[in-house]
């Protein structure tokens, strides 16, 4: 069960020879985006990225409104109402129908709601191009919002907030909670999926409402890829114009204050592994200049789900504490299920975040010992990151590593027609993000790269979050300020020994104001 | 679809290849060239994927069903860590890859431990040298040995709440009683934790396992064959072979079915995991890929009774098959999530009365017609790129050792009738051969 995003899918479970879908890179590819159209602000009408060799066609409908979007006390809308559309009936099909059409084809549709985009994409064979259009087309046109669809899509969510979000995967809901304390007045604080309490509030004329109001003519972009035919995107344009007129009225920017000192939220859970998160509000952009110069160091301190992520080296690699350890300048939601950069959860405002995954109870120590000594290791290597900079041999490394890995994050059609999409939303102009990335990092000079990270990042002012066990135990610790050293099953060289003794007692100061404890059963359960 | 593939379609998928199109009438679109090696090393090298690309997959025949010792479930998986913790000649793996910008990672289940690199062709040589290096001279100690154990327990805690972990850990205690896969790939949670105490036994295992008769290397992508036929010469033609083959336990015929009900400690709408014995993985044999197909055409998302409980009725969130084989005689299994705890009998009286009804009945030929365009479908849908080529073929590779097979599995596809199927579930889907786990939390028992 995964939240946010769902498929309705003909692709059958079958294993026979096993799908294991993996990666590639980018073959050339023309793109073009097309010109701002009337009422669109400065985002194009339609977005084709052709490659006329494929077999596949690749689709991505953008809706200009997500979870900022949803009313007050209704959080969760603009998500309920994606799937509804993308998991639903249409007004001349059934969803039974709608699956038995697209299962011979393998091929299907879903959708992925972030703050502030909602898109729909789909990926077909060309035999079967005009079989699928004529589904996805109409699940977007033509959706019937039928009460049963209504009432077997919103138990499922129901289910995954009542029962799973909150005790299936604490790293998940630590990054959950991270946003919500950061964004707190705002429409970004609550998560996409919304509250226990707001989603059983919503109606299916909520529904239909929020579909009426945000999914106009001049609202959506329509992006097509891959080895469709002369004239095709002309003709999806061309359909979704049949939509209504309408003004949208985006909510502003937020813009989340910088906390003073660290701000602390302590969820009480039955676990015996702590889960952390903890981050800042930061000035940056995809756009900006400063960000493929952030990135390049962001990706030597953190990079996602890879072990040359330094923070990786010291919690993991030489401590072995943990799974993992990362650091963003954007969102990646569900970060544990994929190890590409995630694709439009484009957004106006960003946190500087760092992932510990989950801290076990080994013997022999103590687990908020362990816990708070890997949080002091993560604080400790941004404060000397922040004080010393990147050296001239690690700015090689990142970019001998970054200007290959990063051809990686567009291996499907699918994904490079996403940041298309992703292009439009902050305009960036061609060749795209993707492609300006190998120039963007040759360019980089460690002057740069070490103003953009004394510009942008610090280790005194943050929010920090940890799901754990006996959650008052863990405040009396860290009030203490106690140093919490670790221990190890095996032995450890001298240097590690050494610098072990300097992170224990790396200063946390936080005073009783900074700490709040509550209970999992409390969070995200109510505006 | 009377054909295996349409002319259109295969004439598409060629335009994506780099070099001539091969006998038209397969499957497989891409061509390929099968190198072996005199100590028994096999290597695929595959042409497809986009230009400048290539993926370097190694794909070792040994998972958790080799984990024949008492205590040393996960080891597999383990070990699965410690290749990456360097050679003599490359102490520092991590940042060699990390030189190449590599996408590389590796993962474990039952059958098979699949390492993987994506990456630019420029390092065609490189990384063929890197693999076969730490396939061979894999070196480190046991203070890094200890240190990575930690490593496993927290990726055993990432996972450690999900209510499908403590499912499969009870299904498979309860399905199996001599048989490897009565273990979880990530293994049991003592055998985790006294992993750091294990060093010798991980040199053993290196030792036995990591054998060029026990591995496969599919190359797929874009480079020159014969320099990366050379290539695998060099780096790979010294590999002494010694594969040792586990004795692995055989399963005493099951005679009685088996039910049991599991308290989650957590919150979790009630799971039912209804599962049957089901024979190895076949690409001939026509009944074992009949019951494959069964399970989507029987059970899966257009099937009658799966559309009633899910979407006429909601009685139940999802009804889902997982009808794929594996190496060695497995399980099959429908796992439904039943919306009403005190509907759980129903739900499971229904499911077992559909079973009963396709060991009498004939499935219909439309429905099987679209279930097997689907398989093949799917199939071609993953071809986009050098790493999805590889990886669709680690499934036939992993049960017979070669990809060849792969041509005879959609022709015994092709050959599936009704009556296969209604055989299928005769000989397998029986009361004899099932287990039943109920999994309900705490409260709602």
């Amino acid at each position: 069960m995964m939240r946010r995003e769902s498929m309705t899918t003909g692709i059958g479970l079958v294993a026979g020879l096993g799908l294991l879908v993996g990666s590639i890179a980018a073959p050339p590819a023309a793109a073009q985006i097309g010109n701002p159209a009337d009422g669109m602000g400065d985002a194009p009408r339609v977005i084709t990225l052709e490659e006329p060799e494929s077999p596949f066609v690749a689709f991505n409908i953008w809706v200009r409104a997500g979870s900022q979007d949803d009313p007050a006390g209704k959080e969760g809308l603009a998500a309920l109402t994606a799937s509804m559309i993308a998991g639903g009936a249409t007004e001349s099909r059934s969803y039974e129908q709608i699956m038995e059409a697209l299962y011979p084809m393998a091929a299907g549709y879903g959708q992925t709601v972030d703050r502030e985009m909602t898109t729909f994409t789909g990926r077909v064979h060309e035999d079967n191009l005009e079989a699928f259009y004529a589904l996805f087309r109409s699940a977007l046109l033509e959706p019937a919002f039928d009460p049963d669809d209504f009432e077997r899509i919103k138990a499922r969510v129901m289910n995954q907030l009542e029962r799973s979000r909150r005790y299936s995967r604490d790293e998940e809901l630590s990054k959950d909670l991270l946003f919500w304390m950061a964004y707190e007045g705002t429409p970004y604080a609550h998560p996409e999926d919304g509250y226990v309490q707001s989603v059983r509030s919503i109606t299916l004329d909520d529904v239909r409402a929020f579909y009426r109001d945000n999914y106009t003519r001049d609202n959506v972009v329509v992006a097509v890829g891959g080895g469709y035919p002369t004239g095709f995107a002309e003709r999806v344009r061309a359909d979704f114009d049949r939509l209504p007129a309408g003004t949208v009225a985006t909510p502003p920017a937020p813009r989340p204050e910088r906390p003073n000192g660290i701000k602390v939220l302590l969820v009480e859970t039955n676990t015996d592994a702590t889960a952390i998160s903890m981050g800042f509000p930061i000035e940056l952009l995809r756009d900006d200049d400063d960000f493929i110069a952030l990135m390049a160091a962001n990706s030597w301190f953190g990079e996602h789900r890879n072990s040359f992520s330094h923070l990786y080296q010291v919690i993991r690699e030489a401590r072995g504490m943990n799974y993992g350890n990362y650091s963003y300048i954007e969102a990646f939601p569900r970060g544990y299920a994929t190890q590409q950069p995630r694709v439009n959860v484009a957004r106006r405002s960003q946190l500087f975040e760092i992932w510990i995954r989950p801290i076990a109870q080994t013997a022999p120590g103590n687990l908020h010992d362990r816990s708070l000594f890997a949080t002091r290791a993560a604080l400790r290597e941004l404060d000397r990151l922040v004080e010393n900079g990147m050296t001239a041999e690690q700015l090689e490394e990142t970019r001998s590593f970054l200007r290959n890995y990063a051809v990686n994050w567009g291996n499907t059609i699918n994904r490079r027609l996403a940041y298309r999409v992703d292009d439009a939303f902050y305009g960036i102009p061609d060749p795209g993000f993707l492609a300006s990335t190998r120039p963007g990092l040759d360019g980089l000079t460690l002057d740069e790269v070490n103003a953009a990270i004394r510009r942008h990042l610090q280790a005194e002012d943050l929010y920090l979050v940890m799901i754990t066990q006996d959650a008052e135990g863990m405040k009396q610790k860290l009030l203490s300020g106690e140093p919490t050293p670790i221990t190890y099953a095996g032995a450890q060289p001298e240097h590690v020994l050494e610098e072990d003794r300097e992170i224990a007692s790396y200063p946390l100061p936080v005073t009783e104001a900074d700490i709040t404890v509550v209970r999992v059963e409390d969070v995200l359960e109510q505006p | 679809m009377k054909q295996i593939m349409s002319g259109p379609l295969l004439a598409l998928l060629a335009l994506a290849m780099a070099g001539p199109a091969q006998a038209q009438e397969r499957v497989f679109p891409f061509e390929y060239e099968r190198l072996e090696l005199e100590n028994g090393f096999t290597a695929y090298l595959v042409q497809g994927g986009a230009p400048g690309i290539i993926s370097h997959v190694n794909m070792v025949r040994t998972g958790s069903r080799d984990e024949v010792e008492p205590g040393r479930s996960g080891f597999a998986h383990f070990f699965e860590h410690m290749m990456f913790r360097g050679t003599e000649r490359y102490p520092n793996y991590d940042e060699v890859t990390a030189s190449m910008g590599a996408a590389r990672n590796a993962f474990t289940s039952n059958d098979m431990t699949v390492y993987y690199l994506t990456l630019s062709n420029e390092y065609l040589e490189q990384v063929i040298d890197l693999e076969a290096d730490r396939f061979q001279n894999l070196s480190y100690g046991e203070d890094v040995f200890r240190t990575e154990a930690g490593a496993i327990l927290g990726e055993f805690q990432q996972g450690r709440l999900s209510p499908f972990r403590f499912l499969d850990e009870a299904v498979r205690a309860v399905a199996w009683e001599a048989h490897t896969y009565g273990h979880t790939t990530i293994g049991l949670e003592p055998d985790i934790r006294a992993m750091p105490e294990m060093y010798e036994y991980s040199l053993d295992f290196y030792r036995r396992h990591y054998r060029p008769e026990n591995v496969v290397l599919v190359l797929a992508g874009d480079f020159d064959v014969e320099r990366a036929k050379s290539l695998i010469r060099e780096h790979y033609g010294d590999w002494a072979p010694g594969y040792v083959a586990p004795d692995i336990p055989v399963e005493p015929e099951q005679t009685a079915p088996r039910d049991s009900t599991l308290v989650y400690p957590g919150r979790t709408l009630p799971i039912l995991s209804i599962n049957y014995k089901a024979p190895a993985w076949s690409a001939t044999d026509t009944v074992a890929v009949a019951l494959e197909v069964l399970g989507q055409a029987a059970f899966g998302q257009n099937a009658e009774v799966n559309r009633r409980l899910t979407l006429q009725e909601r009685r139940v969130q999802y009804l889902s098959p997982g009808f794929g084989l594996a190496r060695d005689p497995s399980l099959v299994t429908l796992t439904t999530m039943v919306s009403d705890p005190a509907d759980v009998d129903a739900v499971r009286s229904e499911i077992l009365e559909e079973v009963g009804r396709v060991r009498d009945e004939l499935v219909d030929e439309a429905t099987l017609e679209a279930v097997k365009s689907n398989m093949k479908y799917g199939f071609l849908m993953g071809l986009e790129e050098a790493q999805g080529i590889a990886f669709s073929l680690i499934s036939v590779v992993i049960n017979t050792g070669t990809l060849e097979a792969v041509e005879d599995y959609f022709r015994t596809l092709d050959g599936v009738t009704p009556e296969h199927m209604r055989e299928a579930a005769r000989r397998y889907l029986v009361p004899e051969g099932r287990t039943i786990v109920t999994m309900v939390q705490a409260e709602e028992r």
